[in-house]
């Protein structure tokens, strides 16, 4: 009984200390939305859906595999392990059906290309997100 | 004769151009490469495998160790629009005897979403694209997707993969979202790229044969997806005739049908595919010789991974190839032909490790235990009955992708 309860307060804990650094969905505020569903957004961030509904191209900015944020992004917006998603933009790449998501390598580094680029779509922690990009609920 | 493949002038130097191409696209940096923000881009592969078998040839002279498996990829692509976009890629891919690294066009298409509405979408491709066959064939090439060193023979064979690998013509797809559910349909027709491989291993080599298709390959995928890909399901298909001359029989034709199954079920950390072919086999002419040959080769795999960390799979994979589907060990086959069993079955037990040292470098090691021979290229090995029925493949993969 003693480890059961164990296991699950240092499991609780995980889930608090997880979601208090946790990743939000940010878009380049000229994208006139309030939130997107997660199949939508796995379409985009698997590189098959291009265009918003007013034509403007996506851009879509992540970071490394390897990083937490991405990690995060991942596993608890999209519902993919990194490997996976990786592999979906091999397949896409290499067989001239689509491109690969734009690479930034920090936080300050994605918070300035959602903010600067058109149609931009990419992630944030809670400290990084300002009046400047756009916050998305997931549906 | 084929469209692929060319002097032996022309692969040496083939292999160093794009070796030489991918090492200093590679080292400009991500931003100078991804220009016009990120719509003309570059990326490439580069692999290099050892194989080791203890009996037969398999990609290359593998008894005494073969480096003759090597892989360089350089592709671009330029999206005009978020609905138009054209891509190419060259491919130069030594394998033992049956491709000797000379420089191919892979694929270089047009890309054009006629209709676009959130994930819905219905568009054409035009020019050359590889073909969207089971889950593994349009990117069958590449280590990184690939699901170990060699594709699964029983599906997605080496000794004929130009038959289905890509097609000059055009292909519809379509694109429809439903909550969690996801339909996709390719339709594709065009001219299949015919080389020696093929012509080899449908037609005794003895009798030096020469194909060209007759008509169109026609044919297509439907693939459904659930919950983003957690199952998967699709049933490919392709139909082709191939015309063929011979120095000793009177002309006669083939016909190929090739039909793949496949599901696969992927949780976080494991993932259990199954693909099931069915090859139907029609000759006809050639005197009326070749008529025995007719038959329906059938084979299937099932593979199971599991990541142990976030870098480390494990997986094991179970093959099985026949070359008569009613006549699983190859018996009555062998009494018919005149030639040992084991020339008309496959049966492969393999374990493996992929690492993913980076995002773009990857190492895999195999073992496989192989009870058969149906697989194995006339390219590159003795008269089918001086091959052994039992033999074992070690395998080592490197590869880097950008």
């Amino acid at each position: 009984m003693t480890t059961n309860y164990r296991a699950f307060a240092v499991g609780l804990l995980l889930c608090l200390s997880s979601s208090a650094n946790s990743v939000d969905l940010v878009i380049n505020r000229d994208i006139d939305y309030e939130s997107l569903s997660r199949n939508t957004l796995r379409s985009i961030f698997s590189m098959r859906m291009t265009q918003w509904p007013n034509g403007k191209p996506i851009r879509v900015f992540v970071m490394g595999d390897k990083t937490s944020q991405h990690a995060d992004f991942s596993k608890h917006v999209l519902g993919v392990f990194p490997h996976q998603l990786r592999r979906a933009w091999n397949r896409q790449i290499y067989s001239g059906m689509g491109q690969a998501p734009m690479k930034v390598n920090t936080e300050s580094e994605m918070l300035e290309q959602i903010e600067n680029t058109p149609g931009a779509i990419g992630y944030l922690t809670e400290d990084y997100i300002n009046e400047r990009v756009r916050k998305l609920s997931v549906e | 004769m084929s469209v692929y493949g060319s002097s032996p002038l022309n692969k040496c130097w083939a292999m160093r151009l794009l070796a030489l191409l991918l090492l200093s696209v590679n080292g400009l940096s991500a931003s100078q490469l991804d220009q016009l923000d990120g719509a003309l881009q570059v990326h490439g592969f580069l692999t290099q495998a050892y194989v080791k078998t203890t009996e037969n040839s398999f990609f290359g002279d593998s008894q005494d160790g073969s480096w003759d498996f090597r892989e360089l990829g350089i592709n671009s692509s330029y999206r005009f629009t978020p609905s138009t976009m054209a891509s190419v890629q060259l491919l130069s891919r030594r394998a033992g005897e049956m491709y000797d690294g000379s420089l191919d066009l892979d694929y270089a298409q047009l890309d054009s979403t006629i209709y676009t509405a959130d994930a819905n979408r219905v568009g054409i491709i035009v020019g050359r694209y590889k073909n969207p066959f089971g889950l593994y064939n349009d990117t069958r090439d590449v280590a990184a997707t690939r699901p170990g060193i060699f594709m699964p023979q029983a599906i997605y064979w080496d000794r004929v993969r130009n038959m289905v690998l890509s097609n000059d013509g055009a292909q519809l797809f379509g694109d429809m979202q439903v909550d969690e559910h996801r339909f996709s349909i390719r339709l594709i027709g065009g001219k299949t790229p015919i080389d020696e491989n093929v012509e080899k291993s449908y037609l005794n080599p003895l009798v030096d044969p020469e194909m060209e298709q007759d008509g169109l390959t026609l044919g297509g995928r439907l693939l459904y997806e659930w919950d983003g890909g957690r199952f998967n399901l699709a049933y490919s298909s392709a139909q082709l005739t191939l015309d063929a001359e011979t120095s000793m029989l009177p002309d006669g034709e083939i016909e190929i049908d090739y039909r793949v199954l496949s599901a696969q079920y992927n949780s976080g950390s494991w993932s259990l595919t199954l693909e099931y072919m069915q090859e139907p086999l029609n000759y006809s002419g050639f005197g009326g010789v070749m008529d025995a040959g007719d038959t329906t080769l059938d084979g299937y795999y099932l593979q199971g991974t599991y990541r142990l960390w976030d870098d480390l799979e494990l997986f094991a994979r179970y093959e099985e190839s026949h070359y008569d589907k009613e006549d699983k060990r190859g018996k009555k086959t062998a009494q018919r032909l005149g030639l040992e069993a084991h020339n008309f079955y496959s049966r492969v037990s393999t374990l493996g490790l992929l690492w993913e040292v980076t995002e773009g470098l990857i190492v895999r090691s195999e073992f496989s235990q192989v009870d058969g021979t149906i697989f194995l290229s006339n390219l590159e090995n003795p008269p089918p009955n001086e091959r052994s029925r039992n033999w074992n493949l070690f395998s080592l993969l490197v590869s880097y992708s950008f």
